[in-house]
């Protein structure tokens, strides 16, 4: 399997606080990967500087071959990465389907993009709330529309941070069916995540980061049984 | 039906879904069926009406341009820019000058008309590069814009001297450039010049009912699904692919190039320009008009700032400080009540009422 | 000794601009520096503290109380000010500047219909002094040191009392300022009012030597903008030290190229620095951004 993200040394630190501390991370094309740890270790800033919104104090991102370090944010979206943040970063005042046009616009026209809205309405199950303003949806449906816009760049690999944060069971377990969609569909998933029963649903395979640094990998059943991450998570280890 | 029916019938049909969209408010037969109203009452306002009274009609269609880009660049973009002034300054002096160095024949006067226009834009993608590929946001935007156009006063009034010239046109300083030709049409027997009155009256109705339908276009387009996204939440999107700060500079150029429009029209409306049409004063007005009609919405805009304009006028009878007074009231009424416009308030109203009639 | 009267006048020129940019944004500098707020009656607030001096100096006064009277009467009306119209507009800093501007306009062309187009002044008091042949105002030297003191009576406010601490706090966290006991609507208003107080302590202190027009105010906005900007939030280090290159810049340009040139320099200073220095000086001193 081909690799389409590779971290190599990645560091970073704001004044004292060092958010990475010499990250090595490698992704293969078509995965389902989460990426776990306690509050603080570094998960949302691994994601930012993937992302491109800070530059890292020393290391190299390639993506899907290419170097990307350099890059601006919205130049990384064009070649194929897409986020869907914790808060939902959706366009609260415009209707749903505006929402999906401006995320889909840039790639498809006419009628292939009406088609497309049309799938995307009834993927996210919102066809009856099409014409609403974004910001009535309920919780969970603004998460489900941000995934649905995420996909829109035609990424190749997406990027979820807590996606099911504040959902209900049901809710969270439609969205696991989603990624699980979507990923059928030839994304690279990779979410962070605190819902142990979410990254079993989806999670093929598991990084866990403490520190700013890569913990231990591995599989579920392996990190489960990992006796450090209880540690780290309960604090009870000299890490 | 015949097949070239449905296919204009479905022709016709494009181009209003074109024209109508969630950024603008008004759709459907009622509401354009009362346009075309609007603007044959319009055209036919110069038959009952004397020249002079047209001729002043015709100074306020002048204003309707700058108004109008000045809701793309803040109602749409959302971006305040207390500076679209120094577009107009810019393209009248521009104005001025062409047409005094090149005379008036030959349809000259549009040239120059069209090369002010552009001599603004372009000033003012420049403006909009080094402020939104500079990060600068927020109040820091109107902060810069105003300081802009306040320079731009500044230096023109110190062109006193003779040594202040552009070929024939001298800059004259405070009291600004005057003697340009009027806009001037080649015709054959004659060139027809457009003095204040009836043939510049429907020049400018002509050009502001293209502007309005063109930007009515543009704004239900994806760009300018874009301009409220960015408008909304800039981070996202930047976040989805979008280089947002190419975005907002372009629809920057577009409210400058407006603005640089009404200011060639002013020229040559009054023949003649000063640096106090960039001064602090003439800054703020545009954003009176765009604040009190509604700068979300086009259609409010436009209404908007004619009928500011309209009561401006006729409140300046009983003394300009009262209009003055009743203008800053307006503002405050309209910040603490209806931060949407009173017009686009009024439309709301008058909206729910006729829906709740008809049940 | 030539070269004695052309330093004196260079330094003069200098203290001169350096104190009236410190006085007139200092006002400014607390509600735009310290509370965000884009005050453009800033102008306005400034006026009235001249016409309430000016008329209380001509009742009987004595110049320094008068002057003092303006201060209050301006800090009164700007609580009021807060009260009603600022209090609302926080969280949206594009309509406070329209709304200000509204305030700014009932201002003068209210002073304008009430009290006509000009009003009947003050002359400036205690004459002139004599440096190799020139004349200086002895006032404007006066107000050079009333700049030097009204910064350290403001440092000695927000650093040293009570009040200064708990005004900081409000401003930076007003919900956990709520949360400890602190009335953060009072406090706002009392900071606000400083604010105006202020700007009619400069409207006092230059109303004898200007006439008195409604539109007064002009005059001093665009520079007080300009310092506060430059200045970036913190009065201290960044209105003061901005206020002395500023001076430096215009008084330069003005000896060199005229006194438009002068304004124009202060302009483009003001585009640059927000461009360069998003925090403005003080906060490239403390390697923040606003």
């Amino acid at each position: 399997m081909s690799e389409i993200l590779r971290v190599q040394g990645l560091r970073k630190a704001f004044g004292g606080v060092v958010v990475a501390n010499g990250i090595d991370f490698s992704l293969s094309a078509g995965a389902m990967h989460c990426l776990i740890g306690p509050n603080g270790a570094g998960k949302s800033s691994f994601f930012r500087l993937l992302l491109g919104e800070h530059a890292p104090d020393a290391g190299t991102i390639t993506f899907d071959g290419s170097d990307i370090t350099g890059l601006r944010s919205f130049q990384r979206i064009r070649r194929g990465i897409s986020v869907k943040f914790q808060v939902p970063g959706i366009f609260k005042a415009l209707s749903v389907r505006q929402n999906l046009e401006v995320a889909f616009q840039d790639h498809l026209h006419g009628q292939s993009l009406g088609a497309t809205i049309r799938e995307m309405l009834d993927f996210t199950d919102l066809r009856a709330e099409e014409m609403t303003p974004a910001g009535i949806l309920s919780h969970g449906q603004q998460q489900w529309l941000e995934i649905a816009m995420a996909v829109g760049v035609e990424p190749k690999l997406l990027l979820l941070d807590e996606p099911t944060a504040g959902m209900s069971p049901d809710e969270t377990r439609k969205t696991g069916e989603m990624l699980h969609d979507l990923n059928g569909r030839g994304i690279t998933i990779l979410a962070v995540e605190h819902d142990m029963a979410f990254v079993e649903q989806i999670a093929r395979r598991v990084t866990v980061l403490h520190f700013g640094s890569i913990f231990a990998e591995g599989t579920i059943a392996e990190i489960i049984d990992h006796p450090g991450v209880q540690e780290i998570y309960l604090g009870t280890a000299d890490v | 039906m015949t097949t070239s029916e449905t296919a204009a019938r479905s022709r016709a049909r494009t181009l209003l879904t074109r024209l109508e969209g969630p950024q603008t408010m008004g759709r459907g037969p009622a509401f354009w069926t009362v346009a075309a109203l609007a603007v044959a009452a319009a055209a036919a306002y110069p038959l009952i009406a004397d020249a002079w009274t047209v001729g002043n009609a015709a100074y306020f269609l002048i204003w309707t341009f700058m108004a109008m880009g000045l809701g793309v660049v803040w109602g749409y973009a959302g971006a305040l820019s207390f500076g679209q002034t120094a577009f107009f300054g810019l393209a009248g002096y521009a104005y001025g000058v062409i047409t005094l160095n090149l005379g008036a024949a030959y349809g000259l006067t549009l040239l120059a008309l069209v090369l002010a226009v552009a001599i603004g834009g372009l000033f003012a993608l420049i403006i909009g590069y080094f402020m939104f590929y500079g990060r600068i946001q927020g109040v820091f935007i109107g902060i810069v814009t105003l300081s802009v156009t306040l320079v731009l006063e500044t230096f023109m009034a110190q062109t006193a001297g003779p040594q202040w010239r552009i070929g024939e046109a001298r800059l004259n300083g405070f009291n600004g450039m005057s003697g340009m030709p009027p806009l001037t049409l080649p015709w054959f027997g004659g060139d027809i010049v457009l003095y204040p009155g009836p043939p510049l009256y429907y020049l400018l109705l002509g050009l502001v009912v293209i502007c309005y339908l063109g930007l009515r276009i543009m704004l239900n387009s994806p760009f300018g699904n874009v301009l409220v996204a960015i408008r909304e939440n800039p981070h996202r999107v930047g976040m989805l692919g979008y280089d947002v700060r190419l975005y907002q500079m372009l629809a920057f150029g577009i409210g400058g190039a407006f603005a640089a429009l009404s200011g060639a029209l002013y020229t040559a409306w009054g023949q003649y320009i000063t640096p106090s049409s960039m001064g602090l004063t003439s800054a703020a007005l545009p954003i009176v008009w765009v604040a009190v009609g509604g700068r979300r919405d086009i259609t409010a805009t436009l209404i908007g700032t004619l009928v500011v304009l309209a009561g401006f006028q006729t409140l300046t009878i009983y003394g300009s400080q009262y209009a003055l007074v009743v203008m800053g009231v307006l503002l405050l009424v309209t910040v603490l009540a209806a931060p949407d416009g009173l017009v686009v308030a009024t439309m709301t109203q008058m909206g729910r009422i006729f829906r709740s009639s008809k049940r | 000794m030539a070269l004695f009267q052309s330093v004196f006048a260079m330094l003069y020129q200098f203290g001169d601009t350096f104190a009236f940019l410190v006085i007139s944004c200092a006002g400014l500098a607390v509600i735009f520096g310290m509370m965000g707020v884009i005050n453009l009656a800033h102008g306005e607030f400034i006026m009235c503290g001249a016409y309430v001096t000016v008329s209380a100096a001509r009742a009987g006064l004595p110049l320094p109380l008068a002057i003092l009277t303006g201060a209050l009467v301006a800090g009164a009306v700007g609580m009021v000010v807060e009260r009603l119209v600022i209090r609302h507009l926080y969280q949206r800093p594009l309509d406070s500047i329209i709304a200000t501007w509204g305030i700014s306009l009932i201002a003068t062309q209210g002073v304008l219909i009430v009290l006509g187009s000009t009003m009947q002044g003050v002359g400036t008091p205690l004459g002139s002094i004599d440096v190799g042949g020139r004349s200086y105002s002895l006032y404007r030297l006066i107000l050079m040191a009333c700049a030097l003191g009204l910064l350290g009576g403001l440092y000695l406010l927000f650093y040293h009392s009570r009040f200064g601490v708990i005004a900081r706090a409000t401003i930076q966290k007003p919900q956990m300022a709520h949360a400890l006991g602190v009335n953060t609507g009072r406090m706002y208003g009392l900071t606000f009012g400083l604010g105006a107080a202020l700007a009619g302590l400069a409207g006092g202190l230059y109303a004898p030597t200007m006439t008195m027009v409604p539109t007064m105010g002009a005059t001093f906005i665009v520079e007080s903008f300009v310092t506060v900007v430059v200045g970036g939030a913190d009065i201290f280090l960044g209105a003061a030290p901005a206020a002395a290159i500023l001076a430096l810049i215009k008084a330069g340009l003005t000896a060199w190229y005229g006194q438009l040139f002068g304004q124009i320099g202060l302009l483009v200073t003001v585009i640059l620095v927000i461009r360069i220095l998003p925090g403005g000086l003080s906060g490239w001193l403390k390697g923040t951004t606003r």
